[in-house]
């Protein structure tokens, strides 16, 4: 048996109670600006996924890398743009986890 | 309400251009101006899409130094940016303008020059459009959002690799005889598969060009209309939306909401449905985006509008022409420039002027999308006969 991955460090309104994959300064849900931590599991699933070759200024002499939009954290997930881990195969509904945060960006590989 | 109308326009090619940016904007409005019988003093307000100029050139200020340039004197102006939308945002706000009585003529212009920048300039320039936090730092490209787009839904719908790829064919297609188009070579189902990954599945035919451009056009209260032109093109409808900021915003990434809730608005005020329209110019920054706009706009059903491109159901002797002009595929893409210049292409169409005349076209849209779908105008544009 593997090891479950870390938790995923979301958060939520602290008036309202919506979850945040990435951080927000108002909830966009009732206008409170008070947040507080919620991680949630780190197992998630791809939603889409394209591989950049040709990155922007930020990323130049990384490509080729895998970006893609992920569910994470099971009943309660939300939903991030993140990085995968060198694996191109991955497409729609593959199943992934996390793996850190680095640079304020969510990085996940292949389950 | 006021109705208004179009009464003037005029346009650069879009394509590799020596003029700098104000050059780019006088001409475009200068032409504008010599295309009707509208004198400066008639002009009331002068409003420019633009969206990195001030990145890429230093040059910011561009409305009032364009206007003072083409003899505009004393008038109000201003700037508008929305990305790949700013000129689609600023045509709405002279139209609410004219509509609402403040003013009754005038001059939206818009511009952009992009392919002297060096490519990390360019790349963070056109970047910067994205969520800096989220998508930017993610290393989420505009290609790749679309790339995402697409990955979703060949998933959700089974649309092919190849049915994408007759976007680009018959855009490229349409270009060949448009003189003001960027690219006017065609290129063949197996170019677009075979050229080079730009960011899975898309590839590098896949994606439009970048471009320099300039276009304008004069819009006047329907009461005066008649006065500059024998053949104004009234406005019939206009919508402006707000979209999702960034890719993972959205809970469908096959529908960008912000081009439906423009089209809606813009479809109620003109009193029309989706089948009532004869010509299109839609945002086809990349073949992906043509599929979901088309079922955005409510031209086809969700999922089909791969199919109704590979049957030949848009192309320009087909039953709802998409993009005759070519579109951003073809023409090129000089971001500021793009709005008005596809309602420059709407407007040859109604008038019966276009080299790719679609037969007997009566009622026209023209759709802008700025970012990550973030912000969308929808235009529906009559024939001279509407007024």
């Amino acid at each position: 048996m593997s090891e479950s991955p870390p938790s995923f460090p979301a958060q939520r309104c602290a008036d309202c109670g919506l979850r945040y994959g990435h951080g927000a300064h108002v909830c966009r849900q009732c206008g409170s600006e008070a947040f507080e931590d919620a991680p949630l599991s780190g197992e998630g699933t791809v939603y889409a996924r394209t591989t950049i070759r040709i990155p922007g200024s930020d990323q130049q002499g990384e490509e080729p890398f895998e970006v893609a939009v992920v569910d994470v954290g099971g009943a309660e997930s939300v939903r991030v743009t993140a990085r995968i881990e060198e694996n191109p195969g991955l497409g729609p509904d593959d199943p992934v986890e996390f793996v850190e945060r680095r640079n304020g960006v969510f990085y996940f590989r292949a389950v | 309400m006021k109705d208004v109308c179009i009464v003037g326009m005029g346009t650069t090619e879009f394509g590799v251009l020596d003029e700098g940016i104000k050059e780019l904007g006088i001409t475009a409005v200068a032409r504008a101006l010599r295309s009707c019988d509208v004198d400066r003093e008639d002009v009331d307000a002068l409003y420019l899409g633009n969206f990195v100029a001030g990145m890429l050139e230093g040059q910011e200020t561009l409305a009032p130094l364009v206007a003072d340039s083409v003899g505009l004197v004393g008038v109000p102006t201003m700037k508008t940016e929305g990305a790949c939308a700013s000129s689609g945002i600023a045509f709405r706000q002279a139209y609410q303008a004219i509509r609402t009585g403040v003013h009754d003529v005038v001059v939206v212009a818009g511009v952009e020059r992009m392919t002297n920048a060096e490519t990390p300039e360019f790349t963070r320039a056109l970047g910067s459009a994205a969520d800096h936090d989220t998508d930017g730092a993610t290393g989420l490209t505009f290609p790749g959002f679309y790339g995402l787009v697409l990955n979703r839904y060949m998933h959700e719908y089974g649309a092919t690799r190849e049915q994408v790829a007759a976007v680009s064919v018959k855009n490229r297609r349409n270009g060949v005889s448009n003189p003001r188009a960027r690219f006017r070579s065609p290129v063949t189902v197996e170019d677009v598969v075979d050229s080079r990954l730009v960011a899975d599945p898309l590839r590098l035919y896949d994606c439009c060009p970048a471009a320099d451009g300039g276009a304008a056009v004069v819009l006047a209260s329907a009461d005066v209309a008649q006065s500059f032109t024998n053949a104004p093109i009234p406005v019939l409808g206009s919508g402006h939306a707000t979209g999702r900021s960034a890719a993972y915003r959205y809970d469908d990434l096959t529908t960008l909401e912000a081009t439906s809730l423009a089209a809606e608005e813009a479809y109620g005020e003109a009193g029309i449905s989706p089948s009532e329209v004869d010509v299109v110019e839609l945002h086809d920054c990349f073949s992906a985006a043509e599929i979901g706009d088309s079922e955005d706009l409510g031209f086809f059903e969700k999922g089909e509008g791969a199919a109704a491109v590979a049957e030949g159901r848009t192309a320009v002797d087909g039953e709802l022409p998409i993009n005759p002009s070519g579109g951003l595929l073809a023409k090129g893409h000089p971001v500021g420039a793009t709005g008005i210049g596809q309602v420059y292409e709407v407007c040859l169409q109604l008038l019966g002027e276009h080299e790719n005349q679609v037969e007997g076209a009566e009622v026209g849209v023209a759709h802008n999308l700025g970012g990550s779908g973030a912000v969308s105008t929808v235009t529906v544009l009559g024939g001279p006969s509407h007024v």
